[in-house]
């Protein structure tokens, strides 16, 4: 019987052996795995406000895989970017769309990437407070209670308007939530004042502004699109052409004709209504906030948020751009479709380089 | 007033085409009057396209100060408003009736169709069926009169809880929380009825403010009958357990019961890694004070029994090799004489006992040990011989392939009924010595070593296959009923809601 048993023991260990030992390296992967920081409303597979969103809406990248059998899995985390790091530091993810936050969080832990897009930067920041609030400026809600999502680029952005009238976090109770519950708190009066596009709330009678900044680029953050190490080891050629494709549709989205259809396009997640794209770009072209970039204002803004996280003391190790930026894909494309000179250069400070 | 340009080429527009509407009543148009309306019509609408046209392309980014106070009725010259643009009448009479049906349907169901609380309540459940091949033959749990059996289909568990907020802080999360679960047990005797007892009956309170962020500390007051903060595996939840059957001790020992009384759980100085929402409290405690004379009973007697737990949970990243590295300590002093059904629990009368526990859990792999320790020092309970020592070791090592234990994956956005599916392959290795200070003559001493795969296929539902070697020191002691060792093989769909 006990040799029974031990054969039976045997046969368990030699099926997980089985199961463990990886499958054999390949030309190509079979599928490409991109992992999305955000949601829809209700939870839907949705994203908005970047050309990665717009490649998602769009099939670009299925499209450039689809006549070599590659499968896309786009998969979208309400955990936003604290769920992406999860995901990456199990090794579950190839190719990640980032806030400045997460990315730097997540370096600073050990997460192996490199940044291969600049994705989004520029646009207004609003400070938004309950309709019946008595507050008149953000100094008015010191004391009171302000709502983020921790582990966000929401949350820097949160510390530098903050910072920029003499404030800290500390001079607040701060609550971590995600966008939805911002908006139900907003209703509720629960929270007194968070960072969110006032639009569609004002004009509900939910919430007013008390703080407009309509363009600085100092307090707003630039994104990033990255590969993990060991994909892009792997696959070099295959990065290059997710790069193209991307650069691509970054080129549709920072068209003027397609400002409408990238506004309804975007839409679609409902976190953030039609009306309120067209308020927050009037005064912007698509061509600033969809920008790939990896150029000086891209390095500057990047290595600021990395000062100010630490500064913060929302990361104990220090992380250096050295070695994190890797530009020879987007040159190659931005080369290959003729658009060297599509998007302006930015310097440090956010102007255009002459 | 003085129009400017672009809204003089409105007015002429409109002027045409009033003018162009105006003569369509006159006398029936000849044809080559027709071809003329045509012609002009068609220039208008040339011309607004161009109009249209050159709103779109106009672009004009202009820099504005850094930072601008608002007024909020506050509105740039030149703001567009899409809301006024687009609606129309039919539209918001469309919207209208599209709201009232929604009403009336929510309503109606609302007074028909809904189960309805006083108080937000979520109601949970889970159910075991369970297959059980066993050789040699073995007749525990069976209705007299019968005979051994080798094999058997039965419901082992079946478990409806309710749970909610009595009072819901918002703002700080002081909530007042509430917690009923009744649980299916075969009568003992066993016989063809059942019961469904009361398991768990408690409030919860916490005084201080949690309010949803992970760098606050927890601490809350929990009042009534629950399970003991003594150890790992007692208060293991089901759905996190590899294992089918329970260790030893518990039974062994009387610990596994719960027991009514007021216990405080909190925790201090935790870790939090906002790379991955990662939250590790340096210390986690809990003590408390019970009846220890088991549930759904009053108090037997005067002693009350003493629960403290502490773990050390080493402070580290998300990506760290030393991850849930967790070591815990148990203290439990106190009477235990315990009936399930007309059995006896902790007939050696143990009223002392002592736990070590370490926790390692590093997706996709992990382990746990747990070293537990009881003794009968003082009789309290007025069974067994002061002196008697028992003694468990429980050691668990699993293995997974999939995402089920990712809180990143799980709570992933999908249209469909998503879940990971995954499979887990795990080993333990369980002994329980009720008296350790006996011969192997008299020793009943047994240990259990299981090798299983848990299949995580739905969100609340799992496939378990558990095959258990009974091994005894001395078979005749441990078990007088087959008086040899046994091998079983489980099968068990454990599916929730």
């Amino acid at each position: 019987m006990k040799q029974h048993f031990l054969r039976t023991l045997a046969t368990f260990a030699l099926a997980a052996l089985t199961l463990a030992t990886p499958a054999h390296a390949e030309d190509k992967p079979t599928v490409i795995r991109i992992a999305y920081p955000g949601a829809g409303t209700g939870g839907r597979p949705l994203g908005d406000t970047n050309f990665i969103a717009s490649a998602n809406y769009l099939s670009a990248l299925e499209k450039e895989f689809k006549a070599d059998g590659i499968k896309v899995q786009w998969t979208f985390f309400p955990g936003a970017g604290p769920a992406v790091n999860e995901q990456a530091a199990n090794g579950l993810v190839d190719f990640a769309f980032h806030g400045d936050l997460p990315l730097i969080v997540g370096r600073s832990t050990g997460i192996s990437h490199h940044i291969i897009l600049g994705v989004s930067r520029f646009g207004p920041t609003y400070v938004v407070a309950p309709v019946d609030s008595q507050a008149k400026n953000i100094q008015d809600l010191k004391g009171k209670t302000l709502s983020t999502f921790k582990g966000t680029a929401n949350q820097l952005v949160l510390d530098r308007v903050l910072e920029a009238n003499g404030l800290t976090e500390k001079d607040f109770t701060i609550l971590t939530q995600n966008a939805d519950n911002q908006k139900a708190s907003l209703a509720t009066k629960t929270i007194d004042g968070t960072i969110i596009s006032p639009w569609d709330l004002e004009a509900r009678g939910i919430a007013k502004r008390v703080l407009t900044i309509p363009r600085d680029p100092k307090i707003s953050s630039v994104s990033t699109f990255w590969v993990s190490t060991d994909f892009e080891k792997k696959y070099p050629q295959i990065v290059q052409r997710v790069v193209n494709a991307l650069v691509k549709t970054a080129q549709w989205s920072a068209d003027e004709a397609n400002r409408d259809k990238l506004f309804h396009q975007w839409a679609q997640s409902g976190n953030t209504g039609y009306g309120d794209f067209v308020k927050n770009y009037q005064n912007y072209q698509l061509k600033e906030i969809n920008n790939p970039l990896l150029d000086d204002y891209y390095r500057a803004t990047l290595q600021k948020s990395v000062n100010e996280a630490k500064r913060y003391k929302l990361i104990r190790h220090d992380v250096s751009l050295d070695g994190w930026i890797e530009p020879k894909y987007l040159e190659t494309a931005l080369k290959e479709q003729h658009l060297e000179h599509y998007w302006d250069e930015y310097d440090a400070n956010g102007n255009i380089k002459k | 007033m003085q129009l400017s340009k672009k809204h003089r080429k409105k007015l002429v527009v409109g002027a045409s085409l009033l003018a162009l509407a105006g003569t369509s009543h006159a006398a029936a148009p000849s044809t080559e009057e027709l071809e003329k309306k045509i012609e002009a019509l068609q220039a208008a609408v040339d011309s607004l396209k161009q109009q249209l046209q050159a709103q779109k392309t106009a672009t004009a980014p202009t820099p504005a100060p850094a930072v601008v106070a608002t007024a909020p009725a506050a509105s740039a010259e030149g703001d567009v408003d899409p809301a006024s643009q687009t609606a129309t009448r039919q539209d918001i009479d469309g919207l209208r009736a599209d709201l009232e049906n929604y009403k009336y349907q929510q309503q109606h169901d609302h007074d028909t169709a809904q189960a309805l609380t006083l108080r937000n309540t979520n109601i949970n459940g889970t159910i075991q069926t369970r297959y059980a091949v066993d050789t040699p033959a073995v007749s525990g749990g069976a209705a007299s009169p019968s005979s051994p059996r080798n094999s058997g289909f039965s419901i082992p568990l079946a478990l409806v809880s309710f749970s909610g907020s009595l009072y819901k802080d918002y703002k700080e999360g002081r909530n007042l929380d509430y917690r009923l679960q009744l649980g299916y047990a075969q009568s003992s005797p066993p016989s063809a009825n059942a019961y469904f007892n009361v398991q768990d009956a408690y409030l919860r309170y916490s005084p201080v403010p949690s309010g949803g962020d992970l760098e606050n500390p927890i601490f809350n007051l929990t009042l009534g009958q629950q399970l003991l903060p003594f150890g790992l595996e007692i208060q293991t939840d089901e759905s996190l357990r590899p294992v089918i059957n329970n260790a030893q001790f518990l039974n062994g020992t009387g610990l596994g019961f719960r027991q009514i009384g007021l216990v405080a759980r909190g925790d201090f100085s935790p870790n939090v890694d906002y790379s991955s929402n990662y939250r590790a409290p340096l210390f986690e405690y809990a003590i408390g004070v019970v009846n220890g004379s088991g549930p759904n009973v009053q108090d037997n007697n005067n002693n009350k029994g003493f629960v403290a737990r502490a773990t050390y949970t080493l402070p580290v990243d998300y990506t760290s090799w030393l991850r849930e590295l967790k070591i815990g300590a148990s203290y439990y002093q106190g009477g235990l004489s315990l009936l399930n059904g007309t059995t006896a629990v902790n007939p050696l009368g143990y009223d002392h006992f002592y736990g070590v526990d370490v926790y390692y859990n590093h997706f996709p792999f992990g382990a746990t040990y747990e070293y537990v320790q009881a003794r009968n020092k003082d009789a309290i309970s007025g069974v067994g011989t002061p002196g008697v020592k028992g003694t468990s070791q429980t050691l668990t090592a699993f293995y997974t392939w999939g995402e089920q234990f990712l809180n990143s994956s799980k709570s992933q956005a999908k249209y469909d009924d998503y879940w990971p599916k995954s499979y887990q392959a795990f080993a333990r290795w369980d002994q329980w010595n009720p008296n350790v200070d006996l011969s192997a003559a008299k020793s009943a001493k047994s240990t259990i070593a299981t090798v299983g795969l848990n299949v995580f296929f739905a969100q609340t539902t799992k496939f378990q296959l558990n095959l258990n070697r009974y091994l005894y020191e001395n078979a005749a002691v441990a078990n007088p009923a087959t008086k040899s060792d046994i091998s079983e093989l489980l099968a068990q769909f454990q599916f929730g809601f």
